[in-house]
């Protein structure tokens, strides 16, 4: 880690930083555009149709009243997991390599959970009474079911969406400080309302490392329960195939996993585009491809004792919801699934593999369309098969779902670029960190001394 | 107004020094700005105390207790049998008691940190820009011009790059 | 009785499965597989009475029928010897029902009468319940639906129409339960006799294979139907205690099904 930086001096961080943030070139406006269009276009329009003709404008049906908006919710959720958990953890840790990207990874976190939300909204057949699962006084004096798994959902996602939040800001105070200091006009105005008047004195310094240890102390914890809780949506039914206490791991893990290829592929761009090659580096990648392949054989193996107990049951309804995810109509997702899940990141043994960028990059995107595509087999396959064959159907998403799937990574990237003018998206202070101090006299920019010194 | 003496570094082993023969030599507490936390800055200045895991405690406490008090409370307040389960089901409740437990949680860790490290900061207090990219400073209290002269003395002697004297309102 | 008995008055009455301590009437319905014969007239019935959308024929190839009963068919066989099951599926009214829990904002619970009631005006559509009933009996209302003139005019005023993105279901025609209800208690604060109250299905079947009635009235004919030998209830292992029960078909040995 230090050889990697070991040109590098404090005053490059700070520059190479703030110029992520100030300069803008043409083609960051094109991107902002396209990305802010496609939202526009692809989830919004298709949205307020669908708001206007009825859940109809997707392809659900009876059985099927489930589909991809909830298949994309969990997904999106899923990906969110690994910013913040993996950041806390690491933290926890005290590991170094963690220094350069946890940043994005956390921001990552935060935008996955708004992107979810919106696809609470998307999938309920009247969002526009979707206050009423919040726990508010009213005059009616109802409250909502707080056995519902869905209202621990509303829960936790609050909870985690709010621990996320302060828990990326907290660790951004100090960078704010060392932004403003070079910045001017409406930038210098955020910047020192953000920053909250942080001057880098050892008090400080030691209180932010006690919050922030505590907050990865409890974040930790709360990120488990929340994808147990979105799991027990499923896991509390009676469906065939869903109602399994290997839920609650199985897709932690799975988020993790997913939450991981997300931060490669976040990490791949941000070094190519933000001119963030000595930051980002192949140790960076090394270390995720490591994780990725453990996760991978953890995941691989959840989908190994699942099939092996739902053919060792004996019992019909089970055996028959397996065979119709391996060989029924939706067949072709299942393989390509394990394809891209299970076989794929193999790859990440060969070191070769793991220290190479762009093929890291395509890995990465293999294993989120399979997860995506695991999370819309768990939605779909069993409720086509349920406990009477009479009501067994089969399920097709439409183009309007097709179009929200696609403008909700639109929106994803759009809420990102819009975070990396604005945030720091590489941790200054803890990049220094893992730098060796600076042993020459500054060679920095002469600064303007400070306001009411007498110089 | 109290004049603060402030000296700039290079590096943190020299500042940490600096600090600690200011302490030594009967100065107010010395502070320290850094671009990154300091090791060993307890040893040379004193233990800190943290008073932020009282406040994580009693966020939790408080966190729990409202959980479990608004799902059991609201459960009796408006009687909604569903699915053959008792008004007050403890499992789902327990869900909702730990969620809300972490939330208070981390809301008062973070009420405690704004409380203990005095942010955010309502007037203007010594700052060096410097001191967030590559820069140590040292700042001490001093009283009179002498008391400067002295500190001036030391900071220089530890190997200060510049001493400045700035005034601090307040 | 002071706080302390209070207090545990309370809480007993709040930690028991089911909350009610008995129910005012115990509404059931037993079907009897001997004698359907397959008709669908319990179908258009229903449809009739409760307002059901008519889905139309692109929306049903699509698979959103909303039938509230539905004659489920079972083939058995190869041609010539093929034979056909039929079972009529309704809302089972479970006194245990996996769907009242899942409902994140209250939309539907057991009410004192032992019914599975649905609150249109208080559901968003999770369709969570859908999801979580076993019988697959609940259905979504995927768009709104009209009614070519002049079948508007067919409309039981005293059911509501449903607007998109609402959960419904059988509901044993709550609302000739309720005027039942309100008849007896005109007419001298006496219960509802058996046999006053039919729902739709009940009364048009023409081959009287559906009884509903009090269970908790041992006179009535549906508690003695209960008790028959015949007497089962579908998916009765999934502990969700229906309140309908299935008398089974009476085959000679040698046949599957006659």
């Amino acid at each position: 880690m230090q050889a990697e930086t070991n040109n590098l001096r404090y005053a490059d961080v700070n520059r190479d930083v703030v110029r992520s943030i100030v300069e803008t070139g043409p083609r960051y406006y094109v991107a902002l555009a396209t990305a802010g269009s496609v939202t526009l276009l692809c989830f919004f329009f298709p949205w307020f149709y669908q708001l206007y003709f009825g859940i109809g404008a997707a392809g659900m049906n009876h059985p099927g009243v489930w589909g991809t908006y909830l298949a994309s919710f969990i997904f999106w959720i899923g990906l969110s997991h690994s910013g913040t958990l993996l950041s806390c953890v690491l933290h926890l840790t005290n590991s170094s390599w963690r220094k350069a990207m946890y940043r994005s990874a956390e921001a990552m976190t935060l935008f996955s959970l708004l992107v979810a939300a919106t696809f609470v909204f998307v999938h309920v057949g009247r969002p526009w009474f979707i206050h009423w699962s919040l726990p508010y006084p009213n005059q009616m004096e109802l409250w909502p079911n707080f056995r519902s798994p869905l209202l621990f959902d509303v829960m936790a996602i609050a909870t985690y969406l709010t621990g996320s939040s302060i828990f990326i800001y907290m660790g951004s105070i100090p960078d704010f400080a060392a932004v403003r200091d070079r910045t001017a006009g409406w930038r210098n105005t955020m910047y020192t309302l953000l920053s909250l008047g942080w001057r880098g004195t050892d008090k400080e310094w030691h209180r932010l490392h006690w919050a922030y240890t505590f907050l990865a102390v409890l974040i930790i914890p709360l990120a488990v329960s929340v994808h147990s809780i979105v799991s027990w949506d499923f896991a509390m039914s009676l469906v065939p195939a869903l109602h399994q206490t290997i839920f609650a791991p199985y897709f932690v893990v799975g988020a993790i996993y997913s939450g991981t290829a997300g931060i490669v592929t976040v990490m791949f761009v941000l070094r190519k585009y933000m001119n963030f090659e000595q930051y980002i580096t192949k140790v960076h990648f090394d270390n995720l491809g490591k994780l990725l392949l453990l996760l991978s054989l953890i995941w691989s193996y959840i989908n190994a004792v699942e099939l092996f107990t739902g053919w060792y049951s004996g019992t019909s309804t089970e055996y028959e919801a397996l065979k119709f995810k391996m060989f029924g109509y939706y067949s072709w997702l299942y393989w390509e699934m394990i394809l891209f899940c299970a076989a794929a990141p193999l790859l990440c043994i060969f070191k070769r593999f793991r220290t190479s960028f762009v093929p890291m990059l395509i890995l990465s995107i293999a294993v989120n369309i399979g997860m995506y595509t695991e999370r819309f087999l768990i939605v779909g396959t069993s409720l086509s098969r349920q406990y009477l064959p009479d009501a067994w159907g089969v399920y097709v998403p439409s183009l309007v779902e097709l179009s929200i799937i696609l403008g909700s990574f639109a929106l994803f990237t759009t809420m990102f670029l819009v975070f990396v003018k604005i945030v720091p998206s590489v941790s200054i202070y803890e990049v220094k960190e893992t730098m060796d101090t600076p042993t020459v006299t500054s060679n920095t920019e002469p600064l303007a001394p400070p306001e009411g010194s007498p110089a | 107004m109290t004049n603060i003496a402030l000296g700039l570094f290079h590096e943190p082993r020299s500042a940490l020094a600096a600090a600690g023969t200011l302490k030594g030599a009967g100065f107010a507490t010395p502070e320290l700005m850094s671009p990154i936390p300091i090791e060993g800055v307890e040893e040379v200045l004193g233990e800190k105390r943290s008073v932020i895991k009282r406040f994580t405690l009693f966020g939790g406490l408080i966190g729990g207790l409202s959980g479990f008090a608004l799902a059991a409370g609201t459960a009796v307040l408006y009687v909604h049998p569903v699915g053959g389960r008792p008004i007050i089901t403890i499992p789902p409740y327990l869900i909702i008691t730990y969620e809300l437990l972490i939330f208070f949680g981390i809301l008062f860790t973070v009420l405690g940190f704004f409380i203990s490290a005095r942010l955010p900061a309502f007037r203007d207090r010594v700052y060096v820009p410097e001191t967030a990219v590559d820069k140590f400073a040292v700042t001490v209290a001093c009283d009179d011009e002498e008391h400067f002269r002295r500190a001036e003395a030391i900071l220089q002697e530890a190997g200060a790059e510049q001493v400045r004297e700035v005034a601090e309102e307040g | 009785m002071n706080i302390l008995e209070r207090f545990t008055e309370s809480w007993r009455k709040y930690r028991k499965p089911g909350y009610y301590e008995e129910f005012d009437y115990h509404w059931a319905m037993t079907i009897d597989l001997d004698r359907c014969t397959g008709c669908e007239a319990c179908v258009t019935a229903c449809q009739a009475e409760n307002n059901l959308p008519i889905v139309g024929e692109k929306e049903i190839a699509k698979g959103r029928e909303v039938q509230w009963i539905r004659i489920e068919r079972y083939w058995e066989g190869e041609y010539p010897d093929v034979k056909l099951r039929f079972i009529p599926m309704l809302c089972q009214h479970c006194d245990a029902a996996p769907c009242e829990t899942v409902c994140p904002v209250s939309a539907t619970y057991h009410n004192q009468d032992g019914l599975n009631t649905q609150i249109y005006n208080r559901c968003i559509g999770t369709r969570a319940c859908a999801v979580y009933c076993p019988y697959e009996v609940r259905y979504f209302n995927f768009t709104d639906h009209h009614w070519d003139s002049p079948l508007e005019q067919q409309l039981n005023p005293d059911v509501t129409v449903r607007e998109k993105g609402v959960m419904e279901k059988c509901t044993f025609c709550i609302q000739r339960i309720r005027q039942a209800k309100d008849h007896a208690k005109d007419d001298g604060r006496r219960r509802v006799r058996d046999g006053e109250v039919q729902p739709a299905c009940v009364q048009s079947c023409p081959a009287n294979a559906l009884v509903f009635g009090d269970r908790k009235d041992p006179e009535s004919q549906v508690a003695k139907s209960m008790n028959d030998p015949r007497a089962y209830r579908v998916l009765e292992e999934l502990n969700t205690d229906p309140s309908v029960v299935y008398l089974k078909k009476v085959v000679a040995k040698d046949d599957h099904a006659s």
